[in-house]
């Protein structure tokens, strides 16, 4: 139960768009520290932060691009996403809603604002997570897991604290529903104000918060406000989280694979053979087909 | 480094090269070279993605060369006759290149192994450019299409499809169809 101290506070930097859709800023792997090995099996992140689209008769998003060699985590706070890929699939996902889903072996897909709320315009405020899978699982089948409000574990903080959602891992007693190849939790803290939760992860996991709303201090010693992403150090391994007013933070820890990592684009493997065969196997069809 | 390995430079000329060449950050839609201009240099490109291309006379593109990483871009015309460039040099990415000027190629030419690897460098230019032109001519639009993978495997993945169907000669209606053939062969 040794105190473990903020390594590093990380505000948010110039954004891009990700196709016409996504208007995000991006902290794995290139802000500050966040390399992706510092943050492995945590290999990517695009914070898309609160941020308003106007009508459009055609939906806005990213055109058809493939994956292969991980997992995306899309999680949804505002706004309504739209996806579907080569083999069929597709779904919805809403507010308060998470999409897992396992690229693994290859998915061909494409993102984008949901008919409807393209067509009334509104906000979206949303969070990719990019999750590698060891060499073992890299060629595994494709899926998806579709977790939603009423499926994440919830633990409810004593004295009106607040509540942590549980969406992989554990919390306390409390399980989420995801599987995952390798030890992860992954979690939302909903505190009110003036509310305090306590987190134990081994030091050894890479972990850290992103600030979707509110503010808050950490080990009642630094503030990190809305936007905000922070570093905790793989040195002792409880933290605690106090919002200064009603916040909602989301928490990630996971074991680090320790696997070499070769990566261009949508594809992260493990050696350059792999990932020449990656292109390839695009370029030659292998991911399926879907219009630009 | 491509100096030493293609070059064939030692790793001293190297040392007495590099700080006087000269990098420049390109943004992604700017131009480095556009049609008309004189421009004596070549650029290599460190990272990112630049194109090289002609305007016709109905305003549509067609693009001469992809270059990515590692790769040599540069108009012939102007770098090497003087002459006013015939494409546009542009970045389709943010990028950073490497300017040669006329110091690299006055110092490259007093490099021992120079004339023997620049001959060879030169060679296996014109025998692609031949080849290019052949497909150009005469080749399916897979036959074209199994070339550009071949050459340059992740540019599919970082250009719209427009831009590949102006480099491979062919309407994007016929890209699109080789690209729905090969995945009727090849998914699943």
């Amino acid at each position: 139960m040794e105190l473990r101290n903020i390594e590093a506070i990380i505000k948010p930097g110039t954004p891009h768009f990700v196709g016409d859709g996504f208007r995000v800023y991006n902290f794995i792997p290139k802000a500050g520290q966040l390399s992706m090995q510092r943050m492995d099996p945590f290999i990517m992140m695009d914070y898309h932060a609160d941020f308003y689209f106007p009508p459009s008769a055609k939906p806005k998003g990213v055109g058809a691009h493939p994956h292969r060699g991980f997992e995306t985590v899309t999680i949804v706070y505002k706004g309504k996403l739209a996806h579907h890929d080569s083999s069929g699939n597709s779904g919805v996902i809403g507010e308060g809603d998470i999409q897992w889903m396992t690229a693994a072996s290859g998915i061909l897909h494409q993102e984008y604002h949901e008919q409807e709320f393209s067509k009334t315009g509104g906000n979206v405020h949303m969070v990719q997570l990019w999750v590698n899978l060891p060499a073992r699982d890299k060629k595994s089948k494709p899926k998806y897991q579709d977790i939603s409000k009423d499926t994440v574990g919830k633990y409810t903080l004593p004295e009106q604290n607040g509540t942590i959602e549980v969406i992989a891992g554990s919390y306390m007693n409390v399980k989420g529903p995801a599987f995952t190849f390798t030890p992860i939790h992954l979690l939302h803290a909903k505190l009110h104000k003036g509310g305090i939760a306590v987190f134990d992860f081994p030091a050894y996991f890479n972990t850290g918060l992103l600030v979707i709303e509110g503010n808050i201090r950490i080990n009642d010693n630094r503030i990190a406000a809305t936007n905000e992403f922070v570093l905790l150090e793989n040195k002792g391994t409880t933290f605690t989280v106090e919002a200064n007013e009603q916040a909602i933070i989301l928490v990630f820890s996971g074991e680090p694979i320790n696997e070499p990592i070769v990566s261009q684009g949508p594809f992260v493997m493990n050696t350059h053979e792999e990932l020449n065969d990656a292109f390839m196997d695009y370029n030659m069809g292998r991911f399926g087909f879907m219009d630009e | 480094m491509y100096l030493k390995e293609n070059m064939g430079m030692t790793a001293t000329e190297i040392a007495r090269l590099l700080p006087r060449l000269h990098k420049k950050s390109v943004s992604k839609n700017t131009f480095l070279l556009r049609q008309g201009d004189q421009c004596p240099n070549a650029f290599f490109v460190e990272s990112g993605l630049l194109r090289s291309y002609t305007i016709d006379d109905t305003g549509k593109d067609h693009i001469i060369q992809f270059a990515p990483e590692n790769w040599f871009i540069s108009d012939r015309s102007s770098a090497y006759f003087h002459e006013p460039s015939l494409v546009f040099i542009e970045a389709i990415e943010d990028s950073m290149v490497i300017v040669l000027d006329q110091y690299y190629n006055d110092f490259i030419r007093e490099i021992p192994s120079y004339k023997e690897k620049n001959e060879m460098l030169l060679q296996n230019h014109i025998r692609h450019l031949q080849n290019r032109i052949n497909a150009l001519l005469g080749a399916t639009a897979e036959a074209r299409y199994l070339d550009f993978i071949r050459l340059y495997p992740s540019v599919s993945l970082r250009v719209p499809q427009w831009m590949i169907a102006s480099y491979l000669g062919v309407t994007p209606e016929s890209l699109s169809r080789v690209r729905k053939d090969l995945a009727n062969r090849h998914y699943r």
